[in-house]
């Protein structure tokens, strides 16, 4: 096995019911790389996302993360050995302020979600700090006291990655990040994410329709199509690639590039 | 100045409570009336903790009241302790009875999580109803007050007391419980419980404890209240029980830190003055379950508190840090 | 003591099609809407009573078995419409606490009504007396009852099976915002589902009160091991509420015949065991915590 594998899968399958979401797929993450996942819509990305990272378990396969076994890690242990996600819609705690949302990671990252005294003195300190650390790397800093619930939607998403974050991952699982978002925050989300390889140093997979996103962000792109992988390869080769483009690109979306 | 408004709120609530003795005459009921009040209060912070800040729908305290309640009967009658082994022996029942429910329990979420803890909680219920031999079964079991370390009686003031020391214990270390991160945690589990666990949490651990200290707080009030009535009955165990005290706390606020106290205020009162006038006190009581869930969900202290800093009342903002 | 044994085993199978049946009408109602719904007994208590009045009038007790259950099914269709539904947006405990208030209510009304004792209420002659059956003798109401109960499984299960509407409410309870987005008018769709389920509630209630008598209380004796059947069976599973019930209905019966003071108990321990061994029941499908 490549030890510069961050994370793999092989021949994960997950059915639900007759149909089969996800088939066979195999992948492998490179360590410190971006990775796209494309794929029309039903294709199975957050089929295939949820298995990755233990929402739910494959019917069959393996999935491994930096080389130890993970197919059936409970997924809270995931985040524990490194792994962080964001969903499709926003995961958010709505109804905290974006202040306690990042700050319920921060504190599950320092050990001190259990505790029953509220952390004083230097501790209150660090975790404040690291909290406000997260807000401005995602740019939220002036939103920390507002609820959740009043953010845009581009602004819940970036306090669920600051959330994600807060865990201190090595690698991170992004759903679609820029569904629904206008083209300024779509812009702040490309930042975020170019930032989170070259400032933070972590691997990077994430599920994106926009192609022009994707060819300028992902140095490695896996095509799903009805559960299957259509095609592997760099964004030229993809770009290049007959099959994908018959299949689900469309010739303009590419001429585009 | 939110948390100054509230020490003096507490404080001035508190202070009526303890001149209970020359006050409850006033509104023409008995002291014990008033105990029963507390003792319940305790039994309702229970559901609280699990359904107002968890979100588990925990139809099955009064399993947990109940073998409080005959915890202390029973060890009472037959073991012959006193007044305070009789109490932690009651506690400790319920404790116990969590321990064995909670690996079912754990394993559920949303209305499965309710209508498991409605069916494991009716085993107790019939265990007491059929073994009439220990228990009295139907007609339940008497036994006298016992004494505070076998000299000491405990008559109906002294007893008011003890309760409401108890839920002034109880209330503290709940609002301890609920505003530490232990419980800011249990709130967020309610609210996306995926996320908590996508924050590398192992959510099972938090409610199984959140599961423990309710059936302690149950066990204890049920205990109490076994001792302040010198009786044990098969409905203290029954879902009906665990339905009322659901209704108590939706009536009194959903997580919130006093709301217990309200809706059991209001609940044992109003049933004690009622019951009184009418002999459809039942039909009084599931129209206040419909009444309260149309037109009144967030209860008395969930809607004036909503009012007040406009925020859902368990999420209500921690001090920083 | 074995000579009781087949008719003892015959009459666990009755009581365990009375729990599958009434264990399936409370899971269409809790699957599609996440209601666990408190005053399925009321319904069955009703349907019992009316029929009661209906044959004190003088009516027969066929029209009876038939014109009970419809009007209580009307009911129960205007008690979704006018207090359930609005609630379905809530959390699902709201919904809970709803119905078990009518239950409450709906008791004390029983016993303004018909009085706070039972009522006698005894089948037909046609179906008084015992039959012969191989060997054995049984009564025959619960021949017929079990007859009845076997025919409406098997239309509840050709209904969810073969018509569209009853494909389609399987579908929604997968996914109630796909069929919406289908098209399908989710409102009727929980109102013929809650009337489906109020529906095998009332003819229950009806055949129970023949058999296992009638007084205010008498439909909430039954919610209990419906509740135990439903998790037994698995939630969601329908086929698992026939097995569950029919278990649950042995275990009684059994223990009641060799320790009678466990027989409540009995189901109880069988489901702790079944749970242990399939925490969802033994056709419940997988969630995702655990
Ligand atoms: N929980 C589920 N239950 C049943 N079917 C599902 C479930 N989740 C996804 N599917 C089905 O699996 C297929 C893949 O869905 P999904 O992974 O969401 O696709 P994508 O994210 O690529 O749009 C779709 O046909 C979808 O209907
Ligand atoms: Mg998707």
């Amino acid at each position: 096995m490549d030890s510069a594998m961050m994370l793999e899968a092989r021949g994960v399958s997950k059915f639900f019911g007759g149909v089969k979401a996800v088939d066979e797929v195999s992948i492998g993450v490179r360590e410190g790389s971006i990775h796209a996942v494309i794929g029309p819509n039903g294709a199975g990305k957050t089929t295939f996302f949820n298995t990755l990272s233990g929402f739910y378990f494959p019917d069959s396969g393996r999935v491994t993360y930096r080389g130890s076994e993970i197919t059936r890690l409970a997924n809270w242990k995931r985040i524990v050995l490194g792994m962080g996600r964001t969903f499709q819609t926003p995961s958010v705690f709505a109804e905290l302020t974006v202040r306690e949302n990042v700050m319920l990671g921060v504190r599950a990252r320092a050990g001190v979600a259990f505790r029953l005294r509220p952390p004083a003195g230097e501790e209150r300190e660090t975790l404040e700090h690291r909290v406000d650390e997260l807000l401005g790397f995602v740019n939220l800093g002036r939103s920390k006291e507002r609820l959740v619930a009043e953010l845009s939607h581009g602004g819940q998403r970036l306090c669920e990655i600051a959330m994600s974050l807060s865990t201190e991952p090595s690698l991170v699982l992004l759903d679609e990040p820029m569904a629904g978002l206008a083209e300024t925050e779509t812009d702040r989300i490309i930042t975020v994410i170019r930032d989170l390889r070259q400032r933070l140093g972590l691997t990077v997979l994430f599920v994106e329709h926009n192609m022009r996103v994707v060819l300028s962000l992902a140095e490695r792109i896996t095509v799903l199509d009805r559960g299957k992988v259509l095609a592997e390869g760099t964004p030229s080769e993809i770009a290049a690639n007959e099959i994908v483009r018959d299949a689900y690109l469309g010739k303009e979306a590419l001429d585009h590039v | 100045m939110k948390a100054r408004a509230e020490l003096i709120a507490g404080i001035v609530v508190v202070a009526i409570l303890a001149a209970g003795p020359y006050l409850s005459p006033l509104i023409h009921v008995d002291l014990s009336i008033v105990s029963e009040v507390l003792v319940t209060a305790l039994a309702v912070m229970s559901v609280n903790l699990l359904l107002g800040y968890t979100g588990l729908p925990a139809f099955g305290n009064a399993a947990y009241f109940g073998l409080g309640a005959y915890g202390a009967a029973l060890s009472a009658k037959y073991l012959h302790v006193d007044f305070i082994g009789a109490v932690i022996i009651g506690t400790a029942s319920a404790l116990l009875g969590g321990l064995i429910l909670a690996p079912f329990l754990l394993r559920r979420r949303g209305i499965y999580f309710g209508l498991l803890s409605i069916a494991f909680g009716q085993v107790f219920y019939f265990v007491a109803y059929r073994f009439t031999d220990v228990t009295g079964g139907e007609d339940g079991m008497n036994f006298p007050r016992p004494l505070v370390l076998g000299h000491y009686a405990i008559n109906e003031t002294t007893f008011f007391y003890v309760a409401l020391a108890a839920f002034v214990g109880c209330l503290i270390a709940f609002r301890t419980v609920v505003r530490s991160p232990f419980g800011r945690t249990l709130v967020a589990i309610r609210q996306n419980e995926a996320r908590v666990r996508y924050l590398g949490l192992n959510t099972d651990r938090f409610i199984f404890v959140a599961l423990l200290i309710s059936a302690t707080l149950a066990g204890l009030g049920g205990a109490l209240f076994g001792l302040l009535i010198n009786f044990a009955y098969p409905l203290e165990l029954d879902w009906h029980q665990s339905g009322f005290f659901v209704l108590m706390m939706i009536l009194g606020g959903a997580g919130t830190v006093w709301g217990s106290l309200v809706g059991s205020f209001i609940y044992v009162i109003g049933k004690d003055i009622i019951s009184t006038q009418t002999s459809y006190w039942q039909l009084y009581l599931g129209g206040l379950f419909v009444a309260c869930v149309l037109a009144f969900p967030r209860g008395i202290l969930g809607t004036l508190l909503a009012r007040l800093n406009a925020r859902p009342a368990a999420a209500d903002s921690e001090p920083h840090g | 003591m074995t000579h009781d044994l087949a008719p003892q085993l015959f009459n666990g199978l009755v009581l365990g099609a009375f729990y599958g049946i009434v264990a399936i009408g409370l899971s269409l109602i809790m699957n599609l809407t996440g209601t666990i719904n408190m005053a399925h007994g009321s319904f069955m208590t009703l349907a019992g009573y009316l029929a009661y009045t209906m044959v004190q009038r003088g009516m027969s007790f066929w029209v009876a078995l038939i014109v009970a259950p419809l009007i209580v099914v009307i009911v129960g269709v205007l008690v979704e419409r006018g207090l359930v539904r609005p609630l379905y947006k809530r959390e699902p405990f709201y919904s809970l606490l709803m119905t078990f208030g009518l239950s409450l209510m709906a008791e004390e009304a029983f016993r303004l009504i018909w009085g706070p004792n039972g009522v006698p209420f005894s089948p037909p002659p046609a179906l008084a007396g015992a039959a012969a059956l191989g060997f054995m003798s049984f009564p025959t109401f619960r021949i017929f009852i079990a007859g009845v109960l076997i025919v409406a499984i098997v239309a509840l299960a050709l209904f969810l099976t073969r018509t569209r509407f009853g494909l389609r409410l399987r579908a929604a309870v997968q996914d109630t915002e796909m069929i919406a987005a289908l098209g399908t008018n989710t409102q009727v769709l929980y109102a013929v589902n809650f009337g489906l389920g109020i529906l095998l509630a009332g003819i229950a209630g009806v055949l129970a009160a023949g058999m296992l008598g009638l007084s205010p209380t008498s439909g909430n004796a039954l919610l209990m091991p419906a509740f135990v059947t439903v998790i037994i069976g698995g939630m969601g599973s329908l086929f698992g509420s026939i097995v569950g019930g029919l278990l649950i209905g042995m275990a009684i019966s059994l223990t009641t015949l060799f320790i009678p003071a466990a027989s409540e108990v009995a189901m109880y321990i069988l489901m702790a065991i079944v749970l242990l061994v399939r925490p969802r029941g033994l056709f419940g499908e997988e969630g995702i915590f655990g």
